[in-house]
């Protein structure tokens, strides 16, 4: 024992020798880590690979596929790697103020302008408009938009989502109420969710947090004639059809859901899935955890978000990712290669057929309904009929988290909800003039 | 005094028992919630506790989706590369701060400190910024980068020179060593178990640290790393977070048994040394 | 530099092997953090344009509004008593689990590795299993205790809720350094203290305590700052729609949402010079302090 740990001293000591004597100015723990750089061989790759970012590990195999069949078809090589969502942005933030990026990557519509605007992204433009395959009327003119700035395209539609409403079919048998089939109302929807609230707070009819904002009361407020942003892209929330649909989101999470703070705690899919609450709205991006979900498999159904007494309207917001590719790409031919591929239709296809998402591209999607016997999803591909693109500015995220916080606070019971909407619009409005 | 010796032990054992389970609590939770399903990972009413059938698959999901050999041997050389560097300039500068006078020192100390004070989120950018302009992107070094030196470390060992008697360095001067053999033969020995616990702390905020591995290198992941990427935006696979987690703490629990022996070993051989 | 004369010779080769010695980690620590840090205090100064480009000097203007933000401030009061509880209370407890693992006993090695556990373990997992502990209608602690306590969702007790997992986290720390400092305390003053039939208390209190001082004070001097920076725990177990969290976000917290998800780099950098600057005069305070209790040979 004592001879081992001498043996151990005499080896650091050596190794500190070693330093004492050559070690001038800081080589010493450089010198080791070349040496380790050298070993590792690490960065060789930049050569004709392409290298794709993404955030949703849910995606990766769906999406290793299409790409397995671009190199088979071009032979341009590709890396495709899953970077969870906030280092996502990080790494993003980090390659855009000077460093080196992925060739070809997600965008999202809360950031998009910030990296369109300071020439981040690789103008395709010329590309899209001299290309012979791509058939761009084919999808969403909101979803081509939020891609585009100063008439310039720096991203082609990858997806679609909307929202519908999903239902605990043994509750509703409990109650004696008939499955809904779309043709609800909110006030409709407001009764249902009373009767299935039960006193003893064992059961609720429906849940959601402030944070749920486009997949649950941005939905009911588009369609009770209300808005985020007006079309001066200031704050819609002074105008009295929103405060009045936020007033009856007031009531449901009065009335019907649980204390904000159990929602907040256990989260809205979590309750739903354990068969606490009867309704929950949902994205289509929850499909496949959903299915991965026995007692949601076995216990719930889609239906479409109701409509709006009078008008007879049903909006479900919609947002959709954008391929887009980084300006300092070394192969910017390649990379926009790629983003074709994802555009074009068989690929949009093959990308509904897999259950990776409902696909941006017209007319391809009921494969995406066909990908599960588990749940009828065409109400996801109904609520297309009438949507409305997610509400985005330059500096989304600016104000879009104060306006969650300040929500919180009727949530909870602090502060009525025409308060809150009148505090929003100020946050808001300041927060927009503040972009340019 | 053997009957009193023995009731100590008891009650001493007692405390560390119950301290035990306090902390095993968490992972007991965590290593139940990796052999269920995610609808049973998830269940609030009924609380499930124990799983229904034990099952394996999520670790078998997890093991299959990794290349472990590359990601043990990235982390190895991301651990060991650290290790030795941060022990190394830490031992030098921590014996400097402690025990040399000379022009300079305090303002360098400050600046020790001072390091420590800011929070370590606002080095990343710039730190990935200056690997990209040497161009050391997606390599091991990027990887070593940051924790070349350690004001933590410096901070650590000076502390550790501080505590040991002087009486020691005086008589190894007055036989002609200079301050270098000073340091080498008579001093930097005597404070081996500071600088294995911080070769662990080095090792364990090493592999614990997930941002900078995703952002500096994603070619040449270490494992924590690419364990991080289990977590999708919108869903969390629970039991999968769990397994892998568990997986992940074990090389870091053999690394410390293998390093804690030093502990026990310098309780057996530093006592009447001095 | 006039009353510099010749210096001895000792003088001038500590000198020399002063530098030499602290070189590598100055130049090392002055590239990779130093400027690192001027440069945010630099930012502070302005409004920040995306991606580090067009940034605008404003002057003082991120400091006046930091001045009548109440978000900030409070987050300095949640700060303070996140600290409070978990950096006295995970040092004492540690200090005395190392003493008495500082032995040769059975089972000595099992209980280090269990208390060394949660260093290692991935932060997301730990949060996420705090959270089920903790969570009121069907965490564990509330039907173990028959009780109906929001952990994490009453305002009041969240932070300290929150304390409670880094104390868990943060044991294993404290104990490692603490057995580290045993290790470097000559056996004999305890056989000296045998002979003189001082008891177990008695040698803790003045063998111990004064020979582990330095030790002591590092682990106060690294907990407090760490304490003050806790951002993880917060970040991963308070969910944003949390009622709680307003009154349990941290300095970092607040810093890291306008730096990197509200891409305000300018004023984010405003609330890190705050956090410095608290953190400073508190260690200062220490350092003056330690002349009084902390023994040096």
């Amino acid at each position: 024992m004592k001879r081992r740990n001498r043996l151990l001293t005499m080896g650091l000591c050596a190794a500190l020798a070693t330093t004492t004597l050559a070690g001038c100015g800081g080589s010493a723990g450089g010198g080791g880590g070349d040496n380790a750089g050298g070993n590792g061989g690490g960065g060789g790759d930049a050569g004709g690979k392409l290298t794709v970012a993404i955030w949703d590990n849910g995606q990766q195999p769906g999406l290793q596929e299409i790409l397995n069949d671009f190199t088979a078809a071009t032979g341009i090589e590709t890396q495709l790697q899953v970077i969870e969502w906030n280092s996502y942005w990080t790494l993003l933030e980090a390659g855009a103020s000077g460093g080196d990026m992925p060739d070809v990557f997600w965008m999202h519509s809360n950031e998009a302008v910030r990296y369109m605007s300071n020439g981040i992204l690789l103008d395709i433009t010329d590309k899209v408009n001299a290309s012979e395959t791509l058939e761009l009327d084919k999808f969403p003119e909101d979803l081509k938009n939020m891609y585009t700035y100063d008439g310039k395209i720096y991203a082609l539609p990858k997806d679609m989502d909307t929202v519908a409403i999903w239902y605990n079919k043994d509750m509703f048998d409990e109650a004696g109420i008939p499955y809904p089939d779309g043709s609800w109302t909110w006030d409709d929807f407001y009764d249902i969710a009373k009767q299935l609230t039960k006193e003893d707070g064992s059961q609720f009819g429906f849940c959601a947090n402030p944070s749920n904002e486009q997949d649950t009361w941005m939905n009911t407020v588009y369609t009770l004639g209300g808005c985020v942003l007006n079309e001066e892209g200031k704050s819609g929330f002074d105008d009295p059809k929103t405060v009045a649909a936020m007033e009856f989101i007031d009531k449901l999470v009065k009335e019907t859901m649980p204390p904000a703070s159990t929602m907040s705690e256990t989260g809205t899919d979590v309750l739903f899935g354990s068969g606490k609450v009867a309704m929950i709205s949902q994205g289509s991006w929850m499909v496949a955890a959903f299915k991965d979900n026995e007692y949601i498999a076995q216990h719930a159904d889609v239906a479409r978000l109701p409509k709006d007494p009078e008008t007879g309207r049903s909006i479900s917001l919609y947002n959709g990712l954008g391929w887009s590719a980084s300006a300092g790409t070394k192969n910017p031919d390649g990379a926009y290669q790629l983003i074709e591929w994802f555009a074009s239709k068989d690929m949009q296809q093959k990308q509904a057929e897999l259950g990776v998402t409902m696909a941006a591209y017209e007319g391809v999607s009921d494969k995406w309904v066909d990908n599960t016997d588990l749940f009828n999803l065409q109400p996801y591909l109904d609520a297309m009929d009438d949507v409305v693109f997610r509400p985005a500015t330059k500096s989304t995220l600016a104000w879009w988290n104060p306006m969650v916080e300040e929500l919180k606070k009727p949530w909870n019971g602090e502060e009525d909800m025409a308060t809150a909407c009148a505090n929003i619009t100020q946050i808001m409005n300041e927060k927009i003039a503040e972009e340019n | 005094m053997e009957q009193r010796a023995k009731i100590t032990a008891a009650v001493i054992h007692l405390i560390l028992i119950l301290v035990s389970i306090t902390m095993l609590v968490p992972f007991l939770w965590m290593a139940l919630t990796a052999f269920k399903s995610m609808t049973e990972a998830t269940s609030v009413n009924p609380f499930v506790i124990f799983p229904s059938v034990w099952r394996t698959e999520n670790f078998t999901t997890v093991i299959n989706n990794m290349d472990f050999p590359i990601l043990y041997l990235n982390t190895l050389l991301l651990i060991a590369g650290r290790v030795i560097a941060a022990v190394l300039t830490a031992t030098l500068a921590g014996y400097a701060f402690a025990r040399l006078e000379f022009r300079g020192k305090n303002i360098m100390f400050s600046l020790i400190l001072f390091q420590m004070m800011v929070p370590g989120q606002i080095y990343i950018i710039p730190q990935y910024l200056m690997v990209s302009k040497m161009g050391q992107l997606n390599t091991i070094f990027a990887l070593v980068f940051p924790g070349l030196v350690t004001a933590f470390g410096t901070f650590l060992l000076r502390q550790a020179y501080m505590g040991l008697p002087r009486d020691l360095e005086e008589a190894a001067r007055l036989d002609g060593c200079n301050i270098g053999q000073t340091f080498l033969w008579i001093m930097a020995p005597l404070t081996q178990s500071s600088m294995v616990a911080l070769g662990i702390f080095t090792a364990v905020f090493a592999y614990k640290d997930l941002m900078w591995p995703l952002i500096c290198n994603r070619d040449v992941m270490p494992l924590s790393a690419a364990l991080a990427k289990m977590q999708g935006q919108y869903t969390n696979n629970y039991p999968q977070l769990m397994a892998a987690s568990l997986l992940a703490c074990i090389p870091m629990i053999v690394l410390y048994l293998i390093f804690q022996k030093q502990f026990v070993e310098g309780i057996a051989t530093s006592g009447g040394k001095l | 530099m006039s009353n510099i004369k010749k210096g001895t010779s000792r003088e001038r080769n500590e000198f020399m092997w002063g530098w030499l010695f602290i070189l590598p980690t100055m130049i090392g620590l002055i590239v990779l953090n130093i400027i690192p840090i001027f440069q945010t205090i630099w930012q502070s100064f302005f409004k920040t344009g995306d991606f580090g480009k067009g940034n605008i000097f404003i002057g003082a203007e991120n400091y006046i509004r930091l001045l009548g933000d109440a978000e900030v401030w409070q987050s300095v009061l949640n700060t303070f008593k996140y600290a409070i509880v978990e950096v006295p209370f995970s040092i004492a407890l540690s200090l005395v689990l190392a003493v008495l693992l500082n032995r040769k006993m059975k089972g000595v090695s099992t209980y280090r590795t269990i208390f060394f556990l949660p260093m290692v373990a991935a932060p997301a997992a730990v949060a996420m299993v705090w959270r089920w502990l903790f969570n009121t209608e069907f965490g564990l602690l509330n039907h173990v205790f028959h009780s109906n306590i929001q952990w994490i969702s009453d305002p009041k007790i969240a932070v300290f809720s929150i304390a409670v997992i880094g104390i868990w986290s943060i044991i294993g720390y404290n104990m490692v350094l603490f057995l580290a400092g045993l290790q470097e305390i000559p056996r004999d003053y305890y056989e000296a203290a045998d002979i003189d039939g001082a008891n177990g208390i008695e040698q803790f209190f003045n063998i111990t305590v004064p020979l582990l001082s330095p030790t002591i004070f590092f682990v106060s001097i690294t907990r407090i700052i760490g304490g003050l920076q806790v951002f993880d725990l917060i970040f991963m177990v308070m969910d944003k729609n949390n009622p709680a969290l307003y009154k349990t976000q941290s300095i970092v917290y607040l810093f890291y949402q306008n730096s990197f998800v509200e891409n305000n780099k300018g004023y984010g950098s405003t609330i890190v010079v705050l956090l410095i600057a608290i953190i400073m005069v508190i260690t200062v305070f220490q350092m003056i302090a330690q002349k009084k209790w902390v023994y040096y040979n």
